[in-house]
């Protein structure tokens, strides 16, 4: 592996190492995720499977595995070239935890899980993983009403002191990781669930949001620090996050992909799953109104999470459907030329150009509705398109850590 | 026995003149050029020779020196062949010193006699100070544009017999031209739908203001920009040669009723090199692209396909209006105050729809970063374009307006531009906004919100202004900026970042 340094085998042991070094070091071989690493513990203590590499002594693995044997010879090479002290303390100078399966400090949550990582590296205060947490997740290539929605949901629940958990993707993870943190120092930590090494746990985009996220909160991850990340560690890391999770939130999601992976996670442990309603003909909204129509529980606000978390405030769901929408209309009624305009854009996003065609209003008119309806909240102008919004939000309108 | 005789080389668009000097003295036969000829030049030796012979002329046996002057001058292209032979049979003393008297040359010989024409006719013969202008004949409809009364010739020979008063001058043989056609550009009638459009492409015409189009292939971003020149009102008389002068160095000039008066287009495919596009060239010097389009409109097609270095270099050419090419032995000014219309789609697919894009997150953001923020920052205008739809498309019934119908909107509002000493308001800048847009009460109010709520900067706001300005203008009723002139303009502007727009 590339990415593994190799350091000559006799450096000087100056101490013992902890076992959770050698199984730093036993994560870090090639293509060794959590179900080989089982296999690989099962021969004896991490130390011992160590020295076992070392020696190319471990053979014959189960078939399910499919573990082919020129990778084992591989793994033996590899374990050869890399130090344990080395690659410890790596670990320790990025200031990253380690916490093994078993040992003080794990989180409780996943130490009852059906899959429990053997290994966990963090990054930040891991003590704050507290319930009642929520994982909201969704699509990387979300629209503007999913970036919103997120955004929303995240702040929401971390003011009312609920953990948000997420991927630290593009997309509705980074919205919802941004609300969160938007909500300053009265809302709940903040906790992020990563398929790649702590050292570069994200897309680059989203590194100042990671930092804010370690400021505040804990990133997990199951590779070791220094590992890049690979399209097969993903749906690995879903089962983390969803194990985390009190509550899973879908908020964008095409029909197949990693939301939908996080969601058949959370149902083989019974977690609980609501759903955001989408337009039906959004690809991104796709998978969510799927999961609806299979039973999922709809989310709509904030309290239908706190609800279905038992700590509802306010008055439950259906007195709210019963006393809709004028009451809580808080924006002035646009004019005629108004109407129009918002009855042309309907829910999905529009061109000016579009409008323009569509709704007879000359380009003058146009420039007018525009400019009052987007002061006044209706819509909401993204790269040259036009969306309208349902209700005129409370937060910032751009995710500022994104 | 010395001669000499005025001609002109080319450098830029710009004629200089030069005066060729011919000693044909005693010593062993030879042929020399000095005066920093290049090698086209140099070879004007052979040309010569040959086509005093072909015309049966006699060529002196003896030591034969041809100097340029002034020497600093580069010297380029085979344009001082008919002056170095004309100089050469004065000094050979086979026509007399008198004849030659206030005569200039310009032209190329070819082995047997003929006059070729060169490039660049019109600014070369704009640069001489002698009364009397001989030219190829091919030439001569470009050289009457500056010089009515010069003269066009098709064979040395015929030059001399002229000369000598043997023969009549030959008559005037103007080339055949076709007739100018009404108008080259396509008309803005044709095209379908497109409300916003239409109205970007008059406040365009009007202000200079560049525009920036982003939208899936097939919406019409070309058919838009090729209509643009149609409803830019005609070159006056010092844009006319200005836009002349470039076309006739790069050859490029065809003339048909007189100067180009109409604004060119020019579209370079986004493979061209730097040089093509900026002007340049170790020894000519030619005008690029931005030179061509200038008083007109450069057209890039697929913006983000073009390398990062050649738009960049834009950046000068867009704000002084000028570009300097400078080489170690020489260093041109050429035009370049050209209206830039840009086409882009909005992500790698193209489709740029919602939900509908196939693109990776990454793929449009390291699209969106082809195109570099001070580039952006130039575009007053930035229209989403979205195709029309199909019932539009196949409807038998033409409604837009015309493009003379715009353009006579447009002429009438570039008078007021010009009453303020700029050709248009793309050129005010901070104080003469101040002078000349003034806002109302209720305009500064929108204004400031919108720099507070961070939707748009503050050199934002001064282009919005402009181009309020220009809406102003086509409104034509005066007076200060009303807020549907900022809300108009603020519409046109668009979202700061518009390539990549799925989220």
């Amino acid at each position: 592996m590339s990415s593994l340094p190799s350091f000559p085998a006799s450096a000087p042991a100056d101490q013992p190492l902890p076992h959770e070094a050698y199984l730093t070091a036993i994560a870090s071989l090639e293509q060794v995720g959590p179900a080989r690493m089982r296999w690989l513990l099962t021969h004896g203590s991490p130390e011992r499977v160590w020295q076992l590499l070392k020696a190319g002594k471990i053979s014959h693995p189960p078939s399910q595995l499919a573990i082919k044997p020129q990778e084992l010879s591989k793994w033996v090479s590899e374990a050869n070239q890399a130090n344990p002290h080395y690659l410890w303390r790596r670990c320790c100078a990025m200031g990253v935890g380690v916490v093994s399966l078993g040992s003080p400090g794990y989180p409780p949550a996943l130490a009852n899980d059906i899959d429990p990582p053997v290994v966990l590296f963090h990054l930040g205060n891991p003590d704050l993983i507290t319930a009642p947490s929520v994982a909201i997740v969704g699509t990387r290539r979300a629209t503007g009403y999913g970036l919103r929605v997120a955004e929303q949901l995240g702040a929401g629940l971390a003011e009312a002191g609920v953990m948000v958990i997420s991927g630290l993707a593009l997309g509705i993870d980074a919205a919802a990781h941004a609300g969160a943190l938007n909500a300053g120092p009265r809302g709940a930590a903040v906790a992020a669930v990563v398929g790649a090494g702590l050292d570069s746990p994200c897309p680059v985009r989203n590194r100042k949001l990671a930092a804010r996220v370690v400021g505040s909160g804990v990133i997990f991850s199951e590779v070791p620090p220094y590992i890049s990340a690979a399209p097969w560690r993903f749906p690995v890391r879903n089962r983390i996050l969803a194990a985390l999770a009190d509550l899973v939130v879908v908020v964008e999601s095409a029909g197949a992909g990693g939301s939908m992976h996080t969601v058949k996670e959370a149902l083989a442990r019974d977690i609980p799953i609501l759903s955001v309603p989408g337009p039906i003909d959004s690809r991104a909204s796709e998978g969510t109104n799927r999961l609806l129509s299979d039973g999922a529980e709809p989310c709509l606000c904030v309290d239908d999470i706190l609800m279905a978390l038992g700590m509802a405030r306010g008055s439950p769901r259906s007195t709210q459907l019963s006393a809709p929408q004028p009451a809580l209309e808080s924006r002035p009624a646009p004019d005629e030329a108004g109407e129009r305009a918002l009855s042309v854009i309907g829910w999905r996003p529009v061109s000016v150009e579009h409008l323009g065609l569509r709704s007879g209003l000359d380009f003058k008119q146009l420039a007018r509705t525009l400019s009052w309806l987007e002061t006044h909240g209706w819509i909401q102008r993204t790269g040259g398109w036009i969306e309208r919004r349902a209700r005129q939000d409370s937060f910032p309108k751009r995710a500022t850590g994104a | 026995m010395l001669a000499e005789v005025p001609s002109a080389t080319l450098l830029g668009v710009e004629g200089h003149p030069v005066l060729v000097e011919v000693h044909v003295g005693h010593g062993l036969p030879g042929f020399t050029v000095v005066g920093l000829p290049d090698a086209s030049c140099r070879e004007a030796r052979d040309r010569v020779r040959a086509a005093v012979l072909s015309s049966k002329l006699k060529w002196p046996d003896t030591r034969i020196t041809v100097n340029l002057a002034p020497t600093h001058v580069r010297k380029v292209g085979s344009g001082l062949d008919l002056a170095i032979a004309m100089a050469l049979l004065g000094a050979s003393e086979q026509l007399s010193p008198e004849v030659l008297q206030g005569f200039a040359f310009l032209g190329e010989l070819g082995l047997n006699g003929t006059l070729r024409p060169v490039l660049g006719m019109l600014p070369l013969v704009d640069s001489l100070r002698a009364d009397r202008v001989v030219v190829p004949a091919d030439n001569l409809a470009e050289a009457t544009l500056v010089r009515p009364e010069a003269r066009g010739v098709r064979t040395l020979r015929e030059l001399v017999d002229a000369l000598r008063g043997e023969q009549p001058w030959p008559n005037s043989p103007l080339l055949e031209l076709p007739p100018t056609p009404q108008d080259l550009y396509c008309d803005l009638a044709e095209v379908q739908g497109h409300p916003v459009a239409r109205q970007a492409l008059e406040v365009v015409a009007t202000g200079g203001h560049h525009v920036l189009m982003v939208g899936p292939p097939g919406s019409g971003k070309t058919m838009l920009a090729e209509r643009l020149p149609s409803l830019l009102p005609d070159l006056d008389s010092r844009g006319a040669m200005d836009v002349s002068r470039v076309h006739s160095a790069a050859g490029l000039l065809r003339v048909h009723n007189g100067l180009l008066t109409r604004p060119p287009f020019r579209s370079p495919h986004h493979t061209a090199s730097l040089v093509a596009l900026i002007g340049g060239g170790s020894t000519m010097l030619r005008p690029g692209e931005v030179s061509l389009s200038s008083g007109g409109v450069l057209f890039l097609d697929e913006l983000g396909e073009f390398p990062a270095a050649h738009l960049d270099a834009l950046r000068q050419p867009l704000e002084s209006g000028i570009i300097r090419v400078a080489r170690a032995n020489a260093n041109v000014t050429l035009p370049a105050r050209f209206i830039l219309v840009a086409a882009t789609n909005p992500c790698p697919c193209g489709i740029g729809q919602w939900g509908e894009c196939r693109c990776t997150p990454g793929q449009i953001a390291r699209y969106g970063r082809r195109l570099s923020a001070p580039l952006l920052d130039r575009f007053d205008i930035r229209l989403a374009v979205d195709p029309p739809e199909a019932a539009l498309v196949f409807s038998p019934e033409r409604t837009g307006e015309s493009s003379s119908a715009v353009r006579s909107r447009v002429e009438l509002a570039r008078l007021r531009a010009l009453e303020r000493g700029v050709s248009s308001n793309r050129e005010l800048r901070g104080e003469a906004l101040e002078k000349f847009a003034p806002l109302c009460k209720q305009g500064q109010k929108l204004l400031r919100s919108r720099l507070e709520s961070g939707t748009l900067s503050m050199r934002g706001a001064q282009r919005t202004r402009a181009v309020a300005l220009t809406l102003r203008d086509l409104a034509g009723t005066g007076g200060p900026i009303t807020t549907d002139d900022l809300e108009g303009a603020l519409l046109l502007r668009g979202e700061e970042q518009q390539v990549g727009v799925v989220a």
